[in-house]
């Protein structure tokens, strides 16, 4: 990074300092409350931060349209509006739009998962000829701005046949995508090689290997990869713009964008629905986690 | 990387069998990109020698589009530099930023979960609500930002509208939604035996010190990766600046034209396509160039704790 | 450890199959997805698809309402409506013309027809235009109709168009002794009733007069200095620094003088995305804006708030209330099956009929002038939206349309940014169009 020469020059130095610092060892229990305080404090103080926004825009699809338009603005509403949630719904298929989206990410996630965590292995724990040529063609994907590649992209799917179905959206997300294969190759790697030397004492084929031991071993990362899919279909907009031709067939990105038009923008009802199309992913989020915290530590055994 | 030590003649069966299950894995990616990427890589490749205008043009031309970027482009240069000023700050701000989110939100204290949960918003919290509250927070006079700095005696930018503070506040802006990077950490982090904290707290080591020796070294590898990928990510920054600025004006003075941006208008609003796609051969070549100097640096202070495959 | 290999092959065999499984589903639904197409409707009815980004609300109910009675007045075409974002509708059309598989109907920007026909991404439609016993040109504003002429030939009809107007509070000219009914005609009065307008305590302006570039660009401006000329003539030739263009950057560098950067910054800033509005709010005394802002007001303001709606004022007196205009088109793209039906629907679409009830609805000013005349007169508007129709229809006569030159189409982020440099206090108006105009004639040659 900036700069790795002294990084790696203090690394030498070792545990020499905490020696120096015993004498702080009594006053440790009160240290900690002090540290928990501070902890907190911080923690608070960033959250109302980034919490903003997001009061912003729950409070702003619970006004009418003559209050969003008044200065100074109000930070909670004056009238309550609750049923511009039930306008968002009925102003155009909602739930069938919720359906399809849902539809998409599904397959996605799994793609994603699957895809990367295997084609990662082979990456990482595997020597073959030509593997570091093969993995600079994985980097170079990631290269090449997104919409140079996209109308001949887009001219390859219409070949194909996708293009007004899902499929240009599914597809390749079960052939790895080049962020997340490089991610999964570096939770790999810090995966210690005699585990595996162990299993192939025993026996087991890579494949064994790593439906068995490797993807237990990096549940935490395949967690992330799951949740930023999630987030990246979910949110796509795009993707679907480009090949979903049917209003049928449109998810709930495209159908946000209703509300927007050459002249106005029915700020309420966008922020309404941009709220309910919020929610799911920060649940997830939510409840994800649980599963980090039973991830297991890589030199032991499991612990959950 | 080590494995080019392999001599590539006179292969043992094993290592057949070895090489043959590595393509095994691999393969899907290669069908993917074969099937996918390949084509369309290809096509921007010769197309960036073309007049390539989408519909009814693409003939040869040469380098005539790289000649016109160097030579005759204003644009160009300007977009350029803004660009590799905001990846000079965003991507070493934001690991570093990242980083220290991931190991405050790394204990085990009560309500964690719903501070990681409101710490990852911004990064999926994105587009007008977002906008706005930055708009005003960077407010020239009333602001909170401006506000703040005033408290301490320094009085604050015109941010947003000087063309000397648009990039700072921009770099600001991602800084603020570091969200999707700490997830990462966060996931890293949880491998890290809890003991290795507990003997060295035993052994008297400060917080920082076990940070700098237990955490930090275990988190290489993924500080690598968000290096690497958040550089060729800052390189192509386009929709912030594409909505922050009002119907893509690319801020005052142009200084928010980034080079995505540039390309963005080259393509879609002066569809000379082969222009844009001549444009993006030279940010892959700046970008290869940077990626392979990273690879190149990394055996240095990334540890893995694979052992001698890594 | 036992190895069971039947189970680490079936693993295998899902990941790998995943793919080819879902390549087959969604086989099915490709198959479905064009069937609806094909038997939509009895067998041999043309069928079509017009592509738009109108929603919701009054401009969808009134495009599906119209497209409903043409499908039903006759047996031969049908029309299926579908909705696309605005503004990324036009990278989806361009992706779906370059691939060979747009629809057949399109509403495009009006400014970029020329540019389109040029590139082969709109469809010809002169034949049709000459086969017609109607004057098919008359329906339309002049200016609309110049804009769909590529080399002599038309390949759009002209849908509807928008105007800039100035929109002041009535109430507050009564309150500072002006006439409300005499709103300012030339940019000397534009000042003077600013002044009267502005309210200062202290070193806070509490509410500005007026200030020319908000909602507005300066390009607006210097057009309507410059004779309605914009920053490309007719023959797209470069006129960026031309006397009256400085001199009316000049005139707006003074207005941002007279009330300080601080105090337009900070206006900019709580404003700027559009979301809080000043002028509902009071805290500005007139606005420049396209006239569409009306049904803003019509929705969002309270009751009684009192505005009107005039001309831009002109440079000096008679040099011209020159404004600028926009508007849609109906365009059939490049590669589309069958532009004769299309372009029969389009004919429909631009009747005065159905031009009048799309506006009715809308509140859009349409293409066709008699649709906007009728409407100027009609018993089912308010009166004030009858005044919004009369002052459209007045104000077209001095609107510019201003399509994207051949010869340089992006040239905008060049004279953006040497305003802003004038804005900044870095170079004079005569500097900052001097280098714009440079630069401009350097990105023309560059597309040589």
């Amino acid at each position: 990074m900036i700069d790795t020469s002294t990084q790696s020059k203090e690394k030498t130095r070792s545990f020499e300092e905490p020696v120096a610092k015993t004498k702080y060892f009594k006053s440790r229990k009160r240290q900690k409350k002090i540290g928990k305080f501070i902890t907190y404090f911080l923690l608070i103080l960033i959250s109302i931060v980034l919490m903003t926004p997001l009061v912003w825009m729950v409070s702003t699809s619970l006004k009418p349209m003559e209050e969003i338009v008044q200065f100074p603005p109000t930070l909670f509403p004056e009238t309550f509006q609750w049923e511009n949630y039930t306008r968002t719904i009925e102003a155009f298929p909602f739930f069938k739009y919720a359906r399809n989206t849902l539809f998409i990410t599904f397959f996605v996630v799994l793609g994603n998962v699957v895809s990367n965590s295997f084609i990662a292995y082979g990456f990482a724990k595997i020597s073959f000829p030509g593997k570091n040529l093969l993995f600079g063609l994985v980097l170079s994907t990631m290269m090449v701005p997104g919409f140079v590649t996209m109308i001949p992209q887009y001219i390859l799917f219409t070949q194909l046949g996708w293009v007004g179905t899902y499929l240009p959206l599914i597809v390749p997300s079960f052939f790895g995508s080049a962020f997340n294969i490089f991610l999964m190759r570096q939770f790999y790697m810090s995966i210690n090689d005699e585990l595996i030397e162990a299993a192939h004492m025993d026996g087991a084929n890579h494949l064994y290997i790593w439906s068995r031991l490797m993807i237990p071993l990096t549940k935490p990362a395949l967690i992330t990869i799951g949740i930023q899919s999630f987030n990246g279909a979910w949110n796509d907009f795009l993707g679907p713009l480009l090949y979903i031709h049917e209003e049928e067939m449109y998810t709930l990105q495209i159908g946000l964008q209703i509300f927007q038009n050459q002249s106005t923008t029915q700020w309420n009802y966008l922020m309404a629905g941009a709220t309910m199309v919020l929610l799911p992913t920060v649940l997830l989020f939510f409840f994800a986690q649980k599963y980090f915290i039973e991830g297991m530590d890589l030199t032991g055994g499991t612990k959950g | 990387m080590a494995a080019k030590a392999v001599t590539k003649r006179k292969w043992t069966k094993k290592q057949k069998k070895e090489a043959l299950w590595g393509l095994f894995f691999v393969s899907p990616f290669i069908i993917g990109f074969a099937v996918f990427m390949l084509g369309p890589m290809l096509f921007s490749f010769y197309g960036s020698f073309t007049n390539y205008n989408l519909t009814s043009k693409m003939d040869f031309i040469g380098l005539a589009n790289f000649k016109r970027m160097f030579t005759q482009d204003e644009l160009f240069w300007t977009s350029l530099y803004n660009t590799a000023y905001y990846v000079a700050f965003n991507v070493p701000l934001t690991a570093i930023g990242s980083v220290l989110l991931a190991v405050l939100l790394n204990q085990r204290i009560r309500g964690i979960r719903v501070f990681r949960t409101i710490f990852y918003l911004p990064a999926i919290l994105s587009g007008v609500a977002v906008y706005v509250l930055w708009m005003q927070l960077l407010s020239p006079s009333t602001g909170l930002v401006n506000t703040v700095l005033s408290w301490v005696g320094i009085s604050g930018p015109a941010w947003l509208f000087d063309p000397n503070w648009t990039k700072p506040a921009l770099i600001l802006m991602k800084l603020w939604s570091v969200g999707g990077a700490m997830l990462l950490y966060l996931a890293t982090l949880q491998n890290v035996p809890q003991q290795l904290y507990e003997s060295a707290e035993i052994d008297g080591a400060s917080p920082f010190g076990q940070f700098r020796h237990i955490t930090l070294p275990m988190i290489t590898p993924i500080i690598f990766y968000d290096v690497v990928t958040s550089t060729i990510g800052a390189f192509q920054i386009f929709q912030e600046a594409y909505v922050m600025t009002e119907s893509g004006t690319a801020g005052p003075a142009n200084s928010l034209l980034f080079y995505n941006f540039h390309m963005w208008n080259k393509a879609f609003v002066a569809y000379d396509m082969g222009y844009a796609m001549a444009m993006s051969m030279i940010l892959f070549v700046i970008v290869l160039i940077l990626t392979f100097i990273n690879l190149k640096l990394a055996p240095r202070w990334v540890h893995y704790g694979g052992g001698e495959n890594a | 450890m036992k190895i069971k290999k039947w189970k680490s092959w079936l693993s295998l065999g899902i990941t790998g199959s995943a793919a080819l499984i879902l390549a087959a589903c969604g086989g099915g639904e490709a198959a479905d997805g064009t069937d609806t197409g094909g038997d939509a409707a009895s067998g041999d009815k043309i069928h079509l698809e017009m592509w738009s980004f109108w929603g919701e609300g009054a401009r969808r109910d009134a495009i599906e309402a119209a497209l409903d009675e043409y499908n039903s007045s006759q047996d031969e075409i049908e029309v299926e409506y579908v909705y696309q974002p605005w503004g990324d509708i036009w990278t989806k059309s361009l992706a779906a013309i370059a691939a060979g598989n747009p629809p057949d109907i399109i509403v495009q920007d009006i400014n970029s027809v020329r540019q389109r026909a040029d590139a082969e991404q709109a469809t010809n439609i002169q034949q049709y235009l000459d086969q017609e016993e109607e004057d098919i040109q008359s329906r339309f504003y002049p200016q609309l109709w110049d804009t769909v002429i590529h080399e002599g030939e038309a390949y759009a009809l002209p849908f509807n168009t928008d105007t800039q107007v100035l929109f002041y509070n009535k109430d507050m000219f009564e309150e500072v002794g002006l006439d409300p009914e005499t709103p300012p005609a030339t940019w000397t009065e534009l000042e003077e009733a600013a002044r009267a307008l502005d309210v200062k305590n202290g070193d806070n302006w509490e509410r500005i007069g007026f200030y020319p570039r908000w909602s507005i660009g300066a390009d607006v401006w210097a057009l309507n200095a410059d004779g309605g000329t914009s920053w490309f003539d007719e023959e797209d030739n470069v006129k960026v620094n031309t006397p009256n263009k400085v001199a009316a950057l000049e005139w707006m560098l003074e207005w941002q003088d007279y009330y300080g950067s601080d105090t337009i910054n900070r206006y900019e800033a709580e404003f700027g995305q559009g979301i809080a509005d000043p002028f509902i709010s009071g805290l500005v005394g007139m606005r420049g804006q396209n006239i569409n802002y009306y049904l803003s007001l019509r929705d969002n303001a309270p009751e009684d708030f009192n505005f009107g709606v005039a001309p831009l004022p002109e440079y000096e007196e008679g040099s011209g209330n020159w404004s600028w205009g926009g508007g849609f088109v109906l365009e059939i793209p490049q590669g589309a099956e069958n532009p004769e039906a299309s372009y029969e629907v389009m004919k429909y679409l631009t009747s005065t009929e159905v031009q009048e009830q799309f506006g009715m609805d809308s509140f859009d000013i349409m293409a066709n002038q008699e649709a906007n005349e009728n409407l100027m007169e009609h018993p089912d508007l308010t009166e004030k939206g009858r005044e919004m129709y009369q002052m459209a229809h007045k104000n077209l006569e001095n609107t510019v349309i201003t399509p994207v030159p051949l010869t340089a189409p992006d040239f905008n982020p060049l004279i953006n940014g040497q305003i802003d440099e004038a804005f900044l206090g870095n170079k004079s108006a005569k500097e900052a169009l001097d280098e714009a105009q440079a630069s401009v004639e350097n990105l023309v040659e560059q597309h040589q």
